[in-house]
Order: C-alpha cells, then structure tokens, then sequence
C-alpha cells in the first residue's frame, strides 16, 4: 500500500519532466525539423495541393494545438501511421523494440556484471599488481572509441582478413544459432566498452565501502574475504549500482544501438528512429521521443523502489 | 573540502601545518601541484598531450599538413617514404590528413570543454546557491530534460534545427555536457554556501551575485579543473561517432571522418586509413585520461584510490 501510493504521487510528480522533454523535442524535430511537404508531392503541384498536403501532415495549425494533439496521442498510445512507410507507428515500434533489446541485453548484462566482479577483484587487491592490470586495461577500454572498436572487431571475428567465423553484417535470425552467430560481434565490442567505464564506476563505489568502519570490523572478526566482499561489501554498495545500471535502461530500449544497428544493419528501434529524424517521419519521433521520457520516470520510480529494497533505511517519503 | 585561492589561503582543519619557518609556506593549490608532478603516470600523460598540442598549433599557423586536402599520388598507395601513411581512395596523403585532425580534435575539445564548463558553473551555482527555491527548481527540471533526451537523437534534431550549420554539432555537446559539471557544482556550493566566508560576506553586504562570483566559483575551481578535462575527451570520441553518422564536422576533415571513409576499405582490406586515425586518436584519448586521473587525484583530498 505504501509503495503505492508512493508511486503514484511520484508519477505525478514525473509530469513537469514529460512535458519538459515532448516540449523540447517537438519543437526541436517537429517544428525545427526537416519539412516533408515536397516530398509528398508530385512534379509541379498547385497550391490547393500543397496547402492540402500541409493539411494532412499538420503543418498548417498553431503550434500550441499540434503539440497539445501531440500529448493527446501521446495519453492514448495512438501515435497514428508512419509518414514515410505507411506502417502503423505502434507495429513498427512493436516490430523493432525486441529487435533491438535481443540485440543489446546480453552486452549490458555481461558488460555490468563481469565489471562487478573485476571491479570486486581489483579493490580486493587494491594497490597490487592485479588492480593495477585491471585499471590499466579499464583506461585502455575508457580511451579507445566504440566506433573503432566495432571496426576493429568486425574485420577481426567477420572477415576474410581475419578469423572468418562470424556474418559481417546483418539480421536473419531463424534460430538460436542464428542469433548467436548474429549477436556475437556486436556484443563483443559492446562489452569491451562497456567493460572500461563500469568497473572503474564499480571499484571506485566498492573502494570507498571498503573502507568503512564495518568493514575493518567485520576483517577483525575473521570474515572470510569473499564473504565479507558479498555481504558487507557489494550489499552495501548497491545503491549507485543500482542508479547506474537502471538509469541507463531506458536509453537501451529506445535509443537501442543505433551505432551498433546502423553499422551492421540491423533493423532496431536505434536505426528507425535515425531514419525518422533524417527524413522527418514525425509520428516515429514522437513515439519515441514521448517513450523514452515516460521511461525515465518509470526509471525513476524503479530505482527509488529498489533502494528500499536493499536498504531498509530509506523511507518513501 | 574546498580548494582556498591564492595568498588568502588558510590551512585547513586536518592538514598538518608545517613547523614555521621550515617550509615556505603552502597553498593547498602547490600542495596539489607537488602532488601531481610526482604522479609519473600524470606526468608523461601531460607530456603527451602538450605534444599533441604543439602538432595542433603546428596546423593552425600552417607549418605543415597544408597538403591534406591535395591528391598527391594513385589510389591506396602503401607506405612511402614521400607518403608516411601511404595514401586514401583518390590519393590524399592519409599522414597529412591524420595530423591536420589533431588540429579538428583540440578545436572541437576546447569549445566544448571550456564552454560546457562555464554554462556548469554558472547554473550549477545558481541552483545551489538558491537551492529550493525556484530558480533552484527550474534548473535542476532543465538538467533533467535535457538528461531524458537520447544524446543521437537530440544532436540529429538541433543538426536539422540549425539547418546543416557546421556549429550543431558543437552546440549539441554543449547543452548536454554542462549537466554533470553543473550537477557536481551545485553540490559543492550547497555546501560552501553554508560556511562562515560566505556569512561574512553576506554580513557586511555583498550582493548575492557578487557572492557567487568572487567567492563561491573560485571555490569550485578545482571541480571545474577536472570536468573540463573529462568533458574535453567526451568531446573528441562524441566527434568520431558523429562524424561517422553524418553530424559531426562539415568542413575540414577530422579522424572520425577518416574512420567513416575507411568502413569500406577495411572490408576491401586497406587499413592505412583507419590505424592512422584510431591510433593517432587513442594516444591523445588515453594521455588525456591519464593526465585528468592524476588531476583528480591531486585535486580531490577525499578521494580514495
């Protein structure tokens, strides 16, 4: 009942941010955006045709009254049909989304827990030889760009001036297998990025904890370390890992991979949405855009839920 | 704790005051700077980007890699003595083209560094400073739309807005970059603000604007130090991405434009392109990440590592 009510006063409170984000993008890519009249019309139109164009797309009302039909549609979850294809916006983000999370999930969860873990190691042997190889290759990570990571690994694992083994590029996934085979390099690069800004996140978080008074008692006693790593430590430390990863959610699911599915053409939410602002497919964007605000205040929320569940401490006031 | 300015420094509570007459005395600014010159890591960082710096001015007055925009030889020739890096798909020497983008990448990385930290400081100040009031409110409601945005897709939407201004791209990084330094800053000051100089201040009559400026900033110096750096690195991978997607630099030519031109070689088995860019880029990426560790380890007294 508390987490109720809790949660539906601070959705209420999520409203200014919603509003504040459909706000700042329908004015950036609806009304600053690239204006697909002409291209819905034939050679040498009249000017009926035109204004008649302009009628269907919506340009030619106030702005006030096409952003308020924005929210409605937005209330409704009926973002109306694509410009450019034709296809209803909710199949097409229906079609895309698992697209893109098949594609993402497995990366994110590796690239965050095998940092938690390197990130445990490292600060257990803090200041030894093993953290410092672990930093190093975490600066290393931190320093190359994700874009030549996934050059680098594509000509490496995919072609024929490499190992071979994987499709260079694209998305024809019929069974497990396929999948596998059409993941493997994306994830790969997308964990060695992943890898160098998680676990210097995770050791810095786990280091502090380590030096708490707790912990040296909790040493005193003869807690084993890995014990102690899991109990006193990692449980303590929860909190800005639990920030961390579930903040970067809702960009996962709506911005996807737009590198990754741009480069090995992948047909994700990422890529459409690029698609859309590229050519001005406005009912796209204003899915996607309303989406992924409603998202962070589910985020939000989630989190604040969360942190009651590892500490008790925290109240839902 | 806050880094105090210059001769009015006072010691702070904890730190061991060194016997009189000793030492000169120390500023926690030269105690941060004795600090940094022994991080050798810091050092050779340092080292590096000053020399990347020089190449970089070495473009800008034109001292060399004045050639980069000329077809000098056939297509994809290898490495040369005349053609360092060998030469690209219509026969531009890729050594001058990578050495003219250190040029791009100190240009991109210090408008946006210097210009997001300055937008930081002075929103995060504000909203610290005012905290719970309005203003206060406002900001932090700005910082978190602006967070709510996909980063791509806000810098594809002001790219269209400006209609194809070479600046987009600069101006995309800037209003999403500013958010942590302002967040980290308005921390800070919710902390400075409460101290006794600022009471002081405030007692014999120092307008709260002045307040902010001539007492509480400079306090924040060392928070602006670091972001700056972080910011200035951020910079230069978003360019590569970007350029790579078709937003980032219009004019001129940048590593990440090499990289974008050499997706397709690489396929084709030519990689001059792309190991002079990646690599040239990594150097100044991880020597910046280096020196701006270090920093952080100077200029933070909490910080444990």
């Amino acid at each position: 009942m508390e987490v109720l009510q809790y949660s539906l006063r601070k959705l209420v409170a999520g409203i200014p941010l919603i509003l504040g984000v459909t706000f700042v993008s329908f004015l950036l890519m609806v009304y600053f955006g690239p204006d697909q009249t002409y291209e819905l019309l034939g050679k040498n139109p009249t000017p009926e045709q035109i204004a008649e164009i302009r009628h269907q797309l919506g340009y030619d009302k106030p702005f006030l009254v096409r952003y308020a039909d924005y929210l409605r549609e937005l209330a409704t979850l009926d973002f109306g049909h694509s410009n450019s294809t034709g296809e209803k916006v909710s199949a097409l983000l229906g079609r895309t989304i698992p697209v893109s999370l098949m594609l993402i999930l497995p990366g994110f969860l590796l690239g965050n827990l095998i940092a938690i873990v390197l990130a445990l190691v490292a600060a257990n042997y803090r200041s030894g030889w093993v953290d410092k190889s672990i930093m190093g290759f975490s600066v290393i990570g931190m320093s190359i760009s994700y874009l030549i990571v996934i050059i680098a690994f594509q000509v490496i694992f995919s072609s024929s001036y490499g190992l071979g083994i994987f499709p260079v590029r694209g998305w024809n996934v019929h069974s497990l297998a396929d999948y596998v085979d059409y993941i493997a390099v994306p994830t790969m690069a997308t964990v060695f990025v992943a890898l160098g800004y998680n676990t210097r996140f995770y050791r810095s978080v786990i280091v502090e904890e380590l030096t708490r008074d707790h912990v040296r008692t909790a040493r005193a006693f003869g807690v084993p370390p890995a014990k102690l790593l899991y109990r006193n430590v990692l449980k303590n430390a929860m909190i800005p890992i639990i920030t961390r990863i579930v903040f970067s959610i809702p960009l996962i699911v709506i911005s996807g991979a737009l590198l990754v599915e741009s480069y090995f053409g992948i047909p994700g939410v990422g890529k459409v949405t690029f698609d859309a602002i590229t050519t001005g497919d406005q009912p796209v964007l204003k899915a996607v855009v309303g989406l992924t605000a409603v998202m962070f205040v589910l985020a939000q929320l989630l989190t604040d839920i969360l942190y009651r569940a590892v500490d008790p401490r925290v109240s839902l006031k | 704790m806050s880094a105090t300015t210059g001769s009015t420094a006072a010691p702070m509570a904890g730190t061991a005051q060194p016997a009189a007459g000793e030492r000169r005395r120390q500023t926690l600014w030269s105690k941060a700077a004795w600090k940094f010159r022994r991080d050798r890591a810091g050092m050779v960082g340092l080292a590096v980007v000053l020399a990347y710096f020089v190449a970089a001015l070495g473009v800008w007055t034109g001292v060399w890699a004045t050639g980069w925009a000329d077809v000098a030889g056939g297509k994809w020739e290898p490495v040369s003595a005349e053609h360092w890096f060998g030469t690209n798909l219509i026969g531009q020497d890729i050594f001058q083209r990578s050495v003219y983008s250190i040029k791009t990448a100190f240009e991109v990385g210090l408008v946006v560094a210097v210009l997001s930290t300055l937008l930081g400081a002075m929103l995060g100040a504000m909203a610290g400073f005012f905290s719970g009031r309005i203003s206060d409110e406002l900001i932090l409601w700005l910082m978190g739309v602006l967070d709510s945005i996909p980063f791509y897709l806000l810098v594809a939407a002001i790219a269209f807005a400006l209609e194809g201004n070479p600046y987009a791209m600069h101006v995309a990084m800037i209003s999403t970059f500013w958010i942590t330094t302002g967040r980290l800053v308005r921390g800070e000051v919710i902390k400075l603000k409460n101290l006794e100089f600022v009471e002081a201040a405030h007692a014999i009559g120092v307008s709260e604007y002045v307040i902010i400026l001539r007492h509480i900033i400079p306090n924040t110096f060392h928070i602006l130090l670091v972001q700056s750096t972080i910011t200035f690195v951020a910079a230069i991978k978003s360019e590569v991405i970007l350029s790579f997607l078709g937003l980032g630099v219009k004019d001129g030519m940048s590593w990440g434009l090499m990289i974008s031109e050499s997706t397709f070689e690489v396929l084709a088995g030519f990689f001059n392109n792309f190991l002079a860019a990646s690599v040239l880029m990594f150097g100044l990426v991880m020597a910046f990440n280096m020196f701006s560790d270090a920093l952080q380890d100077a200029l933070d007294p909490r910080k444990v590592s």
